[in-house]
């Protein structure tokens, strides 16, 4: 009996497959819901709506689950059927992978394999994998307008993922450790990283916005130049997937963002019971995680689209500078021990 | 400039080179040979009028000619800028060849294409002469010709007698 | 990759050979071709034949002729009336100002004129009518930016000048409204206070798209120093306009050729200096000002001017006793059925209006018939189409949507 409940409970696959799949799938759905009212409002129109009118018209992204589940998968004859069909797959298993190295709690009970020495470092090596794999859907698509749409993508990457890097890690930088429990605790009870270190905060929100290819910077899937970019090709489950995947890794570094700079679970201390321990510092992570990606969402409605080498010279003439001096300013903060 | 103040501008500056100015209703038509078009292109040209508005072709059968007109205008100089000006060229109607005025005027080069499909003119020295708007099979029947007759349906067609 | 069949030499085909409906062409091997055809979001109902190297394109060809409906074809089947519906359908969101040059040119072969009080409602529609059109144009070019707030903004405004437009003529926007000698409906009672709240709410309006588009930092760095027209490569390449104006030449029809009765109102043309997408843009957003405010004073001068007739004085007294009950009761004008056949005298004229887009010019021969002889129109769209071959080549990929929503291409009215 026992057993069977340390099974079920156990904690790698309750974060993966509970935490991991189903809280994504609700995130996304929410992030979508979100960004099509917020925008929908902004523009003087009302959004989703008639599906549940007192839900505020949530349920009609269920409906849309439920519709591209079901939808006919069109697969044209000149792909490379393999990459077609594995890749989307493949971006969807990677972009959740480093969940696996994120605790939302500090005690190693509830978080075996998370709470380790290098945690922040090997998330966020992993979070840089999923661009790669967008360029194999483009290649795989066999679509002059894919090939375009990939090639942009990996300009994008080299730019924007540097400055990602850098930049979440100056907090790293200001508590000389990568254990993301350790950053959060030297950010208690109100000494956020976003407040001391604006510079780093402001770099990685924006490296954020462009890598995973939200507004103003959403240049590899620009509908109007080309149709969908990488994506043009796909249909039904795989287009679900593509679309949803990219608002999951969205979440996923805001609840590394949220983590580190935004002080976790900060100001409550943990007790260790499993509501108290697990539960409670878990949500508080999730909201904070929420809002960021909410914001995110919103400036859909306020920006138009960049072009692309603006973008690119925007990246190495200001953000790589801005997370450098953040970078180095987190550094200052170390030496004067203010954190 | 009014009309007449037009007119008397041209005939001077023209001299015998076109055969015929005329002013009607406000209209002023200058009618040359279809040899002496691109001089005359160019002097008018030369006195302000720098761009064309308009290129058409009116088909005769019964004369068996046909009209392409060139509607020209000016934009940098304000006072050419009101009036518009009629170039006409006759052409014969089973051999309808002319220079293409592109060397002279940039802004004919669409309507210059728009005028062979539909009318069947050749344009030397056009540098891309191919249908504007039909596809290539279309533009082979020369559809805007008074001998192109459209064919319209009748809506009792394909219905059985008893019906119609 | 498969390589498509058209236009490559290693596929085995030689140039010149035709399949069906297509034509094999030579490109070379470094340029990369696209088709940004007509099933693509960001090319409206054309097909643009981009040939890039890297992101910069070389070469623009524009392929047009997807919508092409033979208007000058029917027209010479059709009686004199009959185009007048006809050509409205070339631009349709625009329809009066398509359709007056028409009567204009119907009008000088039959030596009428128009009353006072028709040419005032003519020129009320038609502003209203440009106004709509500016704000389409707006719309599609906020989504080619992908400012998908603006196009809602727009359309959503747009609907109060067509229903404007609905309250006037009883279309929305297919009003079908001058014919020769006059307009077919009078303005109801009620009119000038809508038309009066509809011009304030419209002008508090822009202020709120400069604040969100035109100030848009993305956007002025999208829009800045792109597709630059100057002045001389305006004049030789014969476009029309705002694009025109943006460019620094001082020219629109309304100025040059005043018909109806341009020449007693009060407006001003604005022109820019710079000829970039920015610079056309501010010159639509000025222009609806200047509309604003013409619609303002024809809505005046219209409510001093009450009971005065819309058709001459000739066509009144030929109407039978109930026609002019119907007349003197609701405004409304029902044409005899002689007006089917009428026969206009031989000549020929040239008419030019200036639409929302640009410069329209009619060239109409008649040979005394029931039916016109030639009929030829030319639309500013298919003049401002000789933009994609000249000014896009040198910009970037992306840029080519913001030119083609800056100029305010629009395909119907370039084909006709």
């Amino acid at each position: 009996m026992e057993t069977i409940l340390y099974l079920i409970a156990y904690p790698p696959l309750w974060q993966v497959l509970i935490l991991g799949f189903v809280g994504a799938l609700l995130v996304a759905m929410v992030a979508i819901w979100f960004e099509r009212k917020a925008a929908a409002r902004v523009q003087r129109r009302i959004g989703p709506y008639w599906a549940s009118p007192r839900l505020g018209g949530f349920m009609i992204i269920v409906a849309d689950m439920i519709r591209y589940v079901t939808q006919q998968v069109i697969i044209p004859t000149t792909v490379d059927k393999i990459a077609f069909l594995l890749t989307p797959v493949a971006v969807l298993v990677v972009t959740i992978l480093p969940l696996a190295f994120i605790p939302l709690s500090p005690h190693e009970l509830y978080w075996p394999v998370a709470s380790m020495e290098y945690s922040l470092l090997i998330a966020l090596a992993l979070t840089t994998l999923p661009p790669l794999l967008t360029v194999v859907l483009g290649w795989a698509s066999s679509n002059k307008f894919s090939v375009i749409g990939s090639l942009r993508e990996s300009y994008v990457i080299t730019a924007y993922e540097l400055v990602a890097v850098l930049a979440i890690l100056a907090p790293a930088a200001s508590t000389l450790s990568f254990n993301i429990v350790y950053i959060v605790e030297a950010q208690q009870p109100v000494k956020w990283l976003a407040i001391l270190n604006p510079l780093a905060f402001l770099a990685a929100f924006l490296a954020v916005l462009m890598s995973t290819s939200a507004f103003p910077f959403e240049i590899p899937e620009s509908e109007h130049e080309v149709v969908a970019g990488p994506y043009t090709e796909y249909s039904g489950i795989l287009y679900a997937l593509n679309m949803g995947g990219g608002y999951i890794r969205r979440f996923i570094y805001a609840i590394i963002i949220a983590l580190v700079f935004l002080g976790g679970w900060a100001p409550y201390t943990p007790g260790l019971n499993p509501f108290t321990g697990f539960i409670i510092p878990s949500l508080i992570v999730l909201v904070k995680a929420s809002i960021v990606v909410l914001i995110m969402s919103f400036l859909r409605a306020v920006y138009g689209r960049y072009r692309l080498d603006q973008a690119l010279d925007a990246a190495w003439r200001l953000a790589l500078p801005l997370a450098l001096l953040g970078l180095g300013w987190s550094i200052i903060l170390a030496y004067m021990n203010l954190i | 400039m009014k009309p007449e103040e037009l007119l008397e501008l041209l005939k001077h500056a023209l001299g015998g080179l076109a055969k015929e100015v005329t002013v009607r209703k406000g209209y002023v038509e200058v009618l040359v040979d279809a040899d002496s078009v691109v001089p005359v292109a160019n002097k008018l040209k030369e006195l302000g009028f720098d761009h064309v508005k308009s290129v058409t072709a009116t088909d005769y059968p019964k004369e068996s000619k046909i009209r392409v007109t060139y509607h020209v205008s000016s934009y940098l100089r304000e006072d050419l800028a009101k009036p518009i000006l009629g170039l006409s060229v006759d052409l014969p109607r089973d051999n309808p060849v002319m220079e293409s005025l592109t060397g002279v005027w940039r802004s004919s080069e669409l309507q210059e294409r728009e005028v062979y499909e539909f009318f069947g003119v050749t344009f030397r020295g056009h540098p891309d002469l191919r249908p504007l708007l039909l596809i290539p099979e279309l533009a082979e029947r020369r559809v805007l010709r008074k001998d192109f007759v459209v064919k319209e349906e009748s809506i009792y067609e394909g219905v059985p007698h008893r019906y119609q | 990759m498969k390589e498509s069949p058209i236009g490559t030499s290693s596929s085995g085909m030689l140039e010149g050979q035709k399949l069906q409906g297509m034509v094999v062409r030579r490109v070379e091997k470094e340029l990369y071709e696209v088709f940004i055809g007509p099933q693509h979001p960001g090319s409206g109902h054309m097909r643009i034949i981009v040939r890039l190297d890297g992101d910069v394109i070389v070469e623009a060809d524009p392929d047009i002729g997807y919508v092409h409906r033979t208007m000058e074809k029917l027209s010479e089947v059709r009686e004199w009336l009959k185009p007048i519906p006809l050509l409205e359908r070339m631009t349709i969101i625009d329809a009066c100002n398509i359709t007056v040059p028409y009567v204009n040119a119907l009008e000088k072969l039959m030596d009428k004129s128009p009353p006072p009080r028709a040419s005032y409602l003519r020129v009320l529609l038609c502003e209203i009518n440009r106004v709509a059109s500016h704000l389409y144009g707006f719309g599609i070019f906020g989504v080619f930016l992908g400012h998908s707030t603006m196009y809602m903004w727009a359309f959503g405004d747009r609907e109060v000048f067509v229903e404007l437009a609905e309250v006037l003529t009883g279309a929305r926007l297919t009003h079908s409204y001058p014919i020769p000698g006059g307009v077919r409906r009078d303005m109801p009672q009620d009119f000038p206070e809508m038309a009066r709240r509809a011009v304030r709410y419209m002008r508090g309006r822009l202020e709120e798209y400069r604040r969100i588009f035109v100030d848009n930092p993305v956007i002025v760095k999208r829009l800045e120093g792109v597709g630059v027209i100057s002045r001389n490569k305006a004049a030789e390449l014969g476009i029309v306009g705002p694009n025109v104006r943006a460019s620094g030449i001082r020219y629109d029809v309304r100025l040059a050729e005043p018909y109806e009765v341009y020449d007693e109102l009060d407006f001003e043309i604005p022109v820019f200096e710079e000829g970039d997408a920015l610079a056309r843009t501010w010159v639509r957003v000025e222009e609806i000002k200047q509309s604003l405010s013409i619609i303002e004073q024809a809505v005046d001068w219209l409510e001093r001017h009450k009971g005065e007739p819309i058709i001459p004085k000739e066509d009144y007294d030929k109407l039978p006793k109930l026609h002019k009950e119907v007349y003197e009761k609701t405004g409304r004008v029902k044409l005899l059925p002689v007006h089917a056949t009428m026969k206009i005298p031989a000549g020929k004229a040239i008419a030019r209006g200036e639409m929302g887009r640009g410069e329209i010019i009619y060239y109409v021969e008649s040979d005394g018939g029931t039916t016109p002889y030639r009929v030829r129109v030319v639309t500013p769209s298919a003049r401002n189409a000789i933009v994609f071959k000249y000014i896009v080549p040198g910009h970037r990929l992306m840029d080519l949507p913001a030119i083609y929503g800056s100029i305010d291409y629009f395909p119907p009215e370039a084909d006709r």
